[in-house]
């Protein structure tokens, strides 16, 4: 017999690694997720609910006569120098079948508080009669109340359910994997070897074609459709403003203590020591998303229409670009790019590579002056190779089309501006242009 | 799984033929393949997979789609065999820079003992040329 090898077959700059060993190692967990789960539960159930059960079904009825009262004082063993708790404790003799019981019962919770306890022992009085229950299997053991505690059924419920039905999944998908081929796995839709049906929504009919309907639901005012933008520094702008707000809310939070503790006559010095770099990258933070916030608003708007949409290899198309603001431009330029992207794992990080694999300048203009309330507006003519790729989206690869906006003005940073657009393959039976 | 020749044990050998001789087919088109299991002596095949599949190679991980799966536990019809169908439309294959897509046939030999051989045959579906790097407009 022979074990499986280590590493599997070595794919580009790779090497995969062996899916038995990692699927052995996958089950292996889960199964370890469900005995602990068996366990804990089994623990939980056979500690807390089974004798809950039984006080409520197989203890008997009977009345007691109070013959003694007292305060139990409970230390836990492993925190010795915790504060003891208190608990209420009545003395009862009672009728047991045939014979008469003297024994102590708990008479509410636990209390951290001597007094409260005491308060609620002081509710009876000797000799009072009472109701109470029994274990008929062992009749000194007697309860006062009866009754279920939801709250710690749910308790003793929720971790060991959480890992049973975690760890069951994951045996489950790991042996209905088990001896099945990548191909089997795939056809029958299984993960994780169904890349369409974790990545982008494909176009009815082109497999692996990303769909273009967010792209088409925008009419132009000129050309049929106006493109959307995809913006990368609205997405920074965004972080940058969610950490400037996080961050201040915790310096804030730190001068209000610092502040109180100053008022109340005390310096805490390590707190102090902390609040000043705190204090530094929180106006960092906020003279960064100041200065993202300008350049995003400050060069003004920049929209793209087309004539049709999607396109086809060998395809000739109109496009019509905007761009508002005031203020001089050094240059605008408009360029067609094929991107390819790549998200790989590397250790416990899952990392995307980009990189643009071609380009088509479309138009350029220099030296523009644009007046405010005004926009500049020019006209473009795309033109797609007839042996053009199309665009592909599968959960880790893709091949994007997108038309690029680049701008140099005067008195501001360069800009980029991107707008995705989706290339169908070539029609069948359709001549290339 | 072991999907490399086996040091100590002779490997099966598949042989494919494809109906166009170029390997070479359009969006839709029909493929019919065609392929013969040469086993060595005492080795018997308990099921055989025969697929037509894309997958991805390059610096992301791997996808793969399936277009086409069948599998054949009866062992008398695992040596030899046709199959085929009607291509897709896509995805087209594709030799990128970080980003390739191919298309294979592939037929996987199942043994006792949980074994199995695959054996692989690319093919090309459509006519995108390879992009070169650094790239040209």
């Amino acid at each position: 017999m022979r074990l499986p090898r280590f590493f599997s077959k070595k794919r580009g700059h790779r090497r995969t690694g062996s899916e038995v060993w990692g699927s052995v190692g996958e089950a292996l967990f889960h199964a370890a997720l469900v005995v602990a789960g068996v366990a804990f539960g089994g623990l939980l159930i056979t500690g807390i609910a089974v004798p809950e059960w039984r006080i409520n079904h197989d203890f008997l009825e009977s009345r007691g006569r109070v013959v003694g009262r007292g305060l139990a004082r409970h230390v836990l063993d492993s925190a010795a120098a915790a504060e003891p708790l208190w608990q209420a404790s009545i003395r009862l003799r009672y009728e047991a079948g045939a014979e008469i019981v003297e024994a102590w019962a708990f008479d509410g919770p636990r209390e951290a508080a001597r007094a409260r306890a005491l308060e609620r022992l002081d509710r009876t009085r000797l000799g009072d009669e009472i109701s109470c229950w029994y274990d008929p299997t062992r009749p000194a053991y007697v309860v006062l109340s009866r009754g279920y505690n939801w709250w710690m059924w749910a308790l003793t419920l929720l971790l060991p359910g959480a890992l049973l039905a975690f760890g069951g999944a994951g045996l489950s998908r790991s042996l209905g994997r088990w001896g099945r081929s990548e191909e089997r796995q795939a056809a029958a839709g299984r993960r994780p070897r169904d890349p369409l049906a974790d990545g982008p929504a494909s176009s009815h009919g082109h497999p692996g074609v990303p769909s273009c309907e967010d792209l088409v639901n925008s009419p132009g005012t000129i050309l049929r459709y106006r493109l959307p933008i995809e913006s990368p520094e609205s997405w920074n702008l965004l972080g940058l403003g969610l950490f400037a707000a996080l961050w201040n809310a915790v310096v804030v939070l730190l001068a209000i203590n610092a502040g109180l503790d100053l008022l109340g006559g005390r310096i805490d010095w390590l707190l102090l020591a902390v609040l000043v770099p705190f204090i530094v990258v929180g106006i960092a933070g906020v003279v960064a998303f100041a200065r993202s916030l300008v350049l995003a608003t400050a060069v003004g708007t920049t929209q793209l229409e087309i004539s049709a949409h999607p396109l086809r290899p060998g395809g000739t198309y109109e496009a019509l670009l905007a761009q508002g603001g005031s203020g001089a431009f050094r240059s605008l330029e408009m360029s067609l790019e094929l991107e390819e992207q790549a998200t790989f794992r590397q250790g416990t990080d899952t990392r995307t590579e980009r990189m643009v694999v071609w380009k088509s300048p479309l138009a350029a203009w220099q030296g523009l002056q644009l007046a405010p309330g005004t926009r500049f507006e020019a006209r473009a003519t795309i033109h797609l190779p007839a042996t053009a790729m199309h665009s592909f989206a599968s959960e880790h690869n893709a091949v994007h089309w997108r038309i690029v906006i680049r701008g140099r003005p005067d008195r501001w940073p360069a800009f980029t501006r991107t707008f995705p657009v989706i290339v169908f393959p070539q029609a069948v039976g359709e001549p290339a242009a | 799984m072991t999907n490399l020749p086996d040091p100590i044990r002779p490997s099966p050998s598949v042989t494919v033929h494809f109906c166009s001789p170029e390997r070479r087919y359009g969006p839709l088109e029909s493929i019919e393949v065609r392929y013969a299991v040469d086993l060595p002596p005492g080795q018997v095949a308990r099921a055989v997979e025969r697929s037509i599949v894309w997958y991805t190679e390059g610096k992301g991980e791997e996808d793969i789609g399936v277009h086409l799966f069948e599998r054949l536990t009866d062992r008398a019809t695992a040596e030899t065999g046709s199959f085929g169908g009607r291509l897709p439309a896509s995805p087209l294959s594709y030799e990128g820079v970080i980003v390739k897509i191919r298309w294979c046939v592939r037929v996987r030999l199942f043994f006792d003992a949980g074994r199995d051989f695959v054996s692989e045959h690319v093919f090309d579906l459509g006519h995108v040329p390879a992009a070169a790097f650094p790239f040209r407009s």
